[in-house]
């Protein structure tokens, strides 16, 4: 289990960061292309595909950090009606909704897994880089269903100890331990 | 009729508490089965192709990119010019505070995370200084919400995905009622600190002031590398947003060294739950938006309303009124993805420009993060400085007084929003 935990954590730090350091590098290419004297090292290279590879790893990114969401708590929901509620239909409703989401997702894991079941039977690649549509789309069933996984996992947690995960948005790592502003403290 | 069913489903999942993104999909998913017969399979592709443009990745990238800037020093580098600028006059921090939150939502695309990059170092420190809590809070609330006006702005970047509307445009466009929106902020704290004698800090010399600027200097040349790469051309506003992550990194852990290499992982993986949040919500809402199209609501609401004979100014009013309930218990994104779709068709027929829609949009938008029940900046304010969310939204009154006054404002003047970006010859 802290196993999966990691490795989710691993696979959607290292999409982003490597998502931006593609764009980043292909933007500088662009531009080092029409340099005199760099022009001959780059004109050899051809990151047409950039674009597209940052897209599916986003897409990769979101599917994952979706599940990862689930565990920490960040997909926001309306609480205003079920603060107001009393503790057993709250917890009810917070069951229900947790469940719901559990659903979903798995409906949506198995539909895709039947897609790409069928474009896994096709030839279709994609435009520039032309890997097989099924491997990217591979991401719609793995990360439904690893999000269903978390939802079952948080609502099991939650009907146990009555705790959900809560994403704070207050919170800045690193900041109460830097010294407060001295410029003007005369 | 079905579009009482379909907005009635999705109001009653979404009270159950789930997420928006779930009860989105849950609404599609029951809707196309028990009343449809457009084929289920569709809905797993529409899951994939919904965030399939290479627009929406800007998001991420301004993420990373603010959560780069507020862990590794630079909104303290602002704070600190800004006080060196305005503290003086009266109001002090809290002047310098609206004047920090405008310099760094320059950079940052997201409102909640300018109120904790500036309000985290800012307010403790205003209480130090005297400040009661409440006028800190009411002052960093209200400003932070400038994180969407001034460009880049994640919401501007969801509005214009979800409209067609060019990105760019709208960023420029957002460029003056952003500073007008300071400046009345920055007003309304003056007369504040000033009725109540507030205090204020000693000048700071010229000498001073060079100093805080230089320190600051890489930070704001962000907002050059942003605004002009994007008005030159020389980006389009995802390579610019992957491009100020990358600047941003190199700022936090190279030059100011106030983030060590390890910290990075983490901020890598912050940005990444983020971001696939409101990817997440995106995909569900243009599934939602594809069933919209084909039970054809906004083509009939586009028509029912036409019918009323409704001035466009009438049309204005009610769209804000309808946005502001609207923010009341939904945040800014959902709103968007889910409203802009059905009302854009609306607004182009009655002769609103596009542009001029979606800065409305955004400053209703900023109002809706800054009042209860589910503000975001409201609490994240709270978490800052342990005041009561009641107490908070009596501290904020004046500041979002003044904002709605701005809000019709900017209705009712199209000029404001549209002057900029006619200027600089972008149609």
């Amino acid at each position: 289990m802290k196993f999966l935990d990691r490795l989710e954590e691993w696979l959607i730090a290292t999409l982003m960061g490597a998502a931006t350091l593609l764009i980043f590098v292909s933007v500088l290419h662009r531009y080092g292309s029409t340099v005199h004297w760099l022009n001959p090292y780059l004109r050899g290279i051809n990151l047409a595909w950039a674009q597209e590879l940052c897209i599916y790893m986003f897409i990769w990114m979101a599917k994952f950090g979706a599940a990862y969401g689930v565990r920490t708590g960040i997909h926001v929901g309306v609480d205003v009606l079920i603060n107001r509620l009393s503790d057993a239909y709250r917890k009810k409703l917070i069951i229900f909704a947790l469940l719901a989401g559990a659903g979903f997702t798995a409906v949506v894991g198995t539909l895709g897994a039947t897609f790409v079941w069928e474009i896994g039977h096709t030839e279709q690649t994609s435009a520039d880089m032309e890997v097989p549509m099924w491997l990217v789309y591979l991401a719609i069933p793995c990360g439904s269903y690893l999000m269903c996984f978390r939802f079952l996992q948080v609502c099991w947690n939650f009907i146990k100890t009555g705790k959900l995960p809560a994403h704070n948005h207050s919170h800045v790592e690193g900041v109460d331990d830097v010294a407060p502003i001295g410029v003007v403290q005369q | 009729m079905s579009a009482l069913i379909i907005f009635g489903l999705l109001i009653v999942l979404m009270l159950t508490g789930m997420p928006i993104s779930i009860a989105l999909g849950l609404t599609v998913l029951t809707f196309l089965v028990t009343m449809t017969s457009v084929p289920i399979e569709s809905v797993a592709l529409k899951l994939f192709t919904g965030i399939e443009k290479f627009e929406i990745m800007a998001i991420p990238f301004f993420i990373l990119a603010g959560n780069f800037l507020t862990h590794g020093g630079v909104a303290r580098r602002m704070i600190n010019f800004a006080t060196s600028m305005v503290g003086h006059w009266h109001g002090g921090l809290g002047l310098a505070g609206v004047l920090a939150c405008a310099l760094f939502a320059a950079v940052s695309g997201s409102s909640p995370a300018t109120v904790v990059a500036i309000g985290s170092i800012l307010l403790p420190a205003m209480v130090r200084h005297g400040f009661p809590n409440r006028f800190g809070a009411g002052v960093i609330t209200t400003s932070g919400a400038l994180g969407i006006l001034i460009p880049p702005s994640i919401v501007m970047v969801m509005y214009a995905v979800s409209t067609s509307t060019s990105v760019g445009k709208l960023f420029m466009a957002g460029v003056i009622p952003g500073l007008m929106l300071a400046t009345l902020l920055g007003l309304v704290t003056w007369f504040i600190a000033r009725k109540n004698n507030y205090p204020r800090l000693q000048r700071a010399g010229w000498a001073q002031r060079l100093k805080a600027f230089r320190d600051s200097i890489w930070g704001l040349l962000l907002i050059i590398i942003v605004m002009g790469g994007i008005y030159l051309g020389i980006f389009t506003p995802t390579e610019a947003a992957a491009m100020s992550a990358v600047y941003a990194f190199i700022i936090a852990v190279f030059v100011y060294k106030d983030m060590p290499l390890r910290r990075v992982p983490k901020v890598l993986l912050d940005s990444a739950n983020m971001s696939a949040m409101l990817l997440y919500i995106i995909t569900n809402a243009v599934l939602f938006s594809f069933l919209m199209t084909s039970e054809q609501i906004p083509q009939t609401m586009a028509g029912w309303i036409l019918g009323q004979d409704l001035p466009s100014w009438a049309f204005l009013l009610v769209v804000n009124v309808l946005l502001l309930i609207a923010g009341n218990v939904m945040e800014p994104s959902s709103i968007i993805l889910i409203l802009a779709p059905i009302l854009f068709p609306v607004a182009t027929q009655l002769g609103i420009d596009p542009i001029h829609f979606g800065i409305m949009i955004t400053i209703n938008m900023e109002v809706g993060m800054c009042h209860p029940p589910v503000g975001l900046n409201l609490y994240v304010a709270s978490g800052i400085t342990k005041m009561g969310i009641t107490e908070l939204t009596v501290a904020v009154w004046p500041w979002l007084l003044a904002m709605l006054g701005f809000l019709l404002l900017i209705t009712f003047v199209p000029q404001i929003s549209l002057f900029l970006p006619h200027v600089l010859g972008m149609r």
